[in-house]
């Protein structure tokens, strides 16, 4: 099975929420990375058929999904993000509901909508109504909706937020079970959720994926660019209005320890760290600048170096291209875009 | 299909607003049926009742007179019935005493209470069958403003029908594999058969109250021999009671499917229920806020619009086909028609949507 998209673009007004977006995606689990308003929800909605894309086409195995209509939604199964639901519905007759919609039918939606129920840890509340439900329940049943026609296609929006530390666990192992032989595709802003789940991870910013790789693979990007430091408790605050700081902790001797994403060393007693991908997260979506509104992004750097932005740092400093970039060029072709070609 | 239906069915009975505006429409119902009954009014031999007493003293003069309309029992009840010109000389026509005698004085009376030298067959043109028909008449005339608040309740129940779903459930429902079809076509289905629902339930409960109220009497009697506030503006055409309300329920029933055609097309349309029942009552309102008289012909055309067909009598009023059947009948086309573009209209935009 193959998902991809070609040429795909989603433009509200001027701004391009999806950007002439070339990726092919396999059976794997997915991380989609990005800030806020990076274009993930407008991807996952274009991957869903919930919105008609502006320009470009997304393809199951070489077919239109909208020309497959019912039959590539009946692969889908989806959680989006703030999803809706019916307050005066049981959390049994709402998944009941979706089955319905999803065409399970009987004892066999019965039986799979309490067995996803169980693996949830609903089982208790199934008859409870959703209105007396918390966020993180709320966020649970939608996982359960999702997976209810055991959908060759998962996408999932933001699937962690509200979720206890536990649940998280529950969730990942869920999805880690779930997940072979099925295209997973999740987004979140918890980093070490997608870190700890997902084959692959996509960053997206501004309407593209700007990377792509294994997790271990991807964090080399910046090896070599994330130090650890130490410096007087007093002195964290102007060290972390100057730096890129991805981490603060503070020792009992009165030292602080940061964690600085630079090029160069901060300071002179700093020392080189493994990056994770929250290092990465940082290192590409940095805030806005606190004094003239400009973003202080590594793309200046990027063009600075005459390579596509994000892609900069594994050609910088040699390391190798995140497994499955083809290589060829996707298309697309712009100036100043990433040409890395199909993300697989 | 008919799971996706009992889901929706239950999706709009469940809301507290449609509980609301329903309970509301039943108790305006109530209260119309009540006041009236409680205002019934009649005086004869020198007795004057009211409320419940009254209908029976009507009834008593009406049993009197019952059967065939003939020149003879006119000037007998003129005789009997027939108030002489009321204080200041107020015209005897507009004097109530009974139900019988404000009908027959209606049609057959001078100013002053004197026979006005009408036959009946210059009056009705046919025989007509007379008798107690103040009480299905009075049950009717509440039943319209009944079924025209029903009218919005039901706009108000099925402005969330579609609208309802784009606060986010539309992502889940659009993005499942019947979701655009089989659910979308339960969801204009089940709005189309709450519609017929509440005003048959409306209709029921109105019939019943009434039955119990005035009995059976008048239903096979003629409409044209009625008091004068019942017969101004009234039908122009031999029927007789039950069939007048054989009609009424009729028309109920096309203006609701029409109703509901109407709101689900706008329902699917906006953004959010309250603007689609606004939308939808605006839509539904503005025909009887045209300035169209009801001697125009447009206003044949309008006449077959939801909210006369609900208020019925208007539509009513508007006479015979060549073939003798009333003008309203071609309300069952139009609502047809209505039915149909609404259904389809409302089933595509909601599959044709975006989500925001």
């Amino acid at each position: 099975m193959e998902l991809k998209t070609v040429e795909l673009t989603k433009q509200y007004g001027k701004k391009k929420a999806v950007d002439c977006m070339n990726i092919t995606l396999t059976e794997g689990v997915y991380g989609l990375l990005g800030a806020n308003g990076a274009g993930k929800t407008t991807l996952m909605r274009l991957l869903c058929a919930l919105q008609r894309p502006t320009g470009g086409r997304v393809l199951l195995d070489g077919q239109g999904i909208g020309s497959l209509g019912e039959e590539y939604r009946g692969l889908l199964g989806y959680l989006p993000q703030g999803f809706g639901y019916y307050p005066n519905f049981r959390a049994i007759d709402f998944l009941l509901y979706i089955a319905a919609l999803k065409g399970l039918e009987g004892k066999a939606a019965e039986r799979k909508a309490r067995g996803l129920l169980e693996e949830v840890g609903l089982s208790r509340e199934a008859k409870h109504r959703i209105r007396t439900f918390s966020g993180g329940m709320k966020q649970r049943l939608g996982i359960a909706q999702a997976m209810l026609n055991d959908p060759r296609i998962l996408i999932l929006d933001e699937p962690t937020t509200g979720l206890d530390p536990k649940e998280r666990v529950r969730f990942r192992n869920l999805i880690s079970a779930f997940s072979k032989g099925r295209i997973v595709i999740l987004s979140t802003h918890i980093v070490s959720d997608v870190e700890s789940i997902a084959e692959r991870i996509l960053v997206m910013k501004s309407g593209r994926i700007v990377h792509c790789g294994r997790p271990g693979e991807i964090t080399s990007e910046i090896r070599g660019q994330v130090w650890e430091c130490a410096i007087p408790a007093e002195q964290a605050d102007r060290y972390v209005a100057q730096m890129n700081v991805s981490n603060l902790r503070n020792e009992r001797d009165g030292r602080t320890v940061l964690r600085v994403i630079a090029g160069d060393k901060p300071m002179p007693n700093a020392e080189l760290a493994e990056p994770n991908l929250e290092d990465l997260y940082l290192y590409y979506f940095r805030e806005q600048d606190t004094g003239g509104g400009q973003v202080r992004e590594r793309d200046s750097l990027a063009a600075a170096s005459g390579a596509a932005p994000g892609h900069r740092a594994s050609r910088d400093n040699g390391a190798p291209a995140a497994e499955g970039l083809s290589g060829e060029a996707s298309g697309c072709g712009r100036d100043g875009e990433w040409k890395g070609g199909d993300v697989r | 299909m008919r799971k996706l239906m009992g889901y929706e069915l239950r999706k709009l009975f469940g809301r507290r607003l449609t509980q609301a505006a329903l309970l509301a429409a039943v108790l305006f119902s109530a209260l119309f049926t009540v006041s009236t009954y409680q205002n019934k009014y009649a005086s004869y031999g020198g007795r004057q009742a009211s409320g419940g007493e009254a209908v029976a003293l009507d009834k008593e003069v009406a049993a009197r007179y019952a059967g065939e309309l003939t020149d003879e029992k006119v000037r007998q009840m003129m005789d009997e019935l027939a108030p002489k010109s009321g204080p200041q000389g107020l015209n005897a026509i507009y004097l109530y005493q009974n139900a019988m005698q404000s009908a027959v004085t209606a049609r057959f009376s001078d100013m002053y209470g004197n026979w006005n030298g009408l036959r009946v067959a210059e009056v009705f043109g046919e025989e007509i069958s007379i008798g107690y028909v103040d009480g299905w008449l009075s049950a009717s005339r509440d039943m319209e403003k009944s079924f025209l608040f029903l009218s919005f309740a039901i706009l108000i129940m099925l402005a969330p029908v579609y609208s309802g779903e784009y606060g986010g459930v539309d992502n889940l429902i659009l993005a499942s594999r019947y979701g655009r079809t089989k659910c979308a076509s339960a969801k204009a289905l089940a709005g189309i058969l709450a519609a017929v629902l509440v005003t048959a339930g409306m209709l029921a409960c109105n019939v019943g109250a009434a039955y119990l109220l005035y009995g059976r009497e008048g239903l096979d009697c003629s409409i044209l021999f009625a008091p004068l506030a019942l017969t101004e503006g009234y039908i122009p055409f031999n029927i007789t009671c039950g069939a007048l309300l054989g009609y009424q329920a009729l028309l109920s029933l096309t203006g609701a499917v029409c109703t509901a055609g109407v709101g689900l097309v706008l329902s699917a349309a906006c953004r959010t229920p309250m603007i689609a029942v606004v939308a939808s009552a605006a839509v539904h309102i503005v025909p009887t806020l045209l300035p169209v008289a009801e001697s125009s012909p447009l206003f044949r055309l309008l006449a077959l619009l939801p909210v006369y067909q609900m208020q019925f009598e208007a539509l009513m009023s508007l006479g015979q086909l060549k073939a003798g059947m009333p003008y309203a009948v071609l309300a069952l086309p139009v609502s047809a028609g209505i039915l149909a573009v609404g259904y389809a209209l409302s089933r595509r935009i909601f599959a044709a949507h975006e989500v925001a």
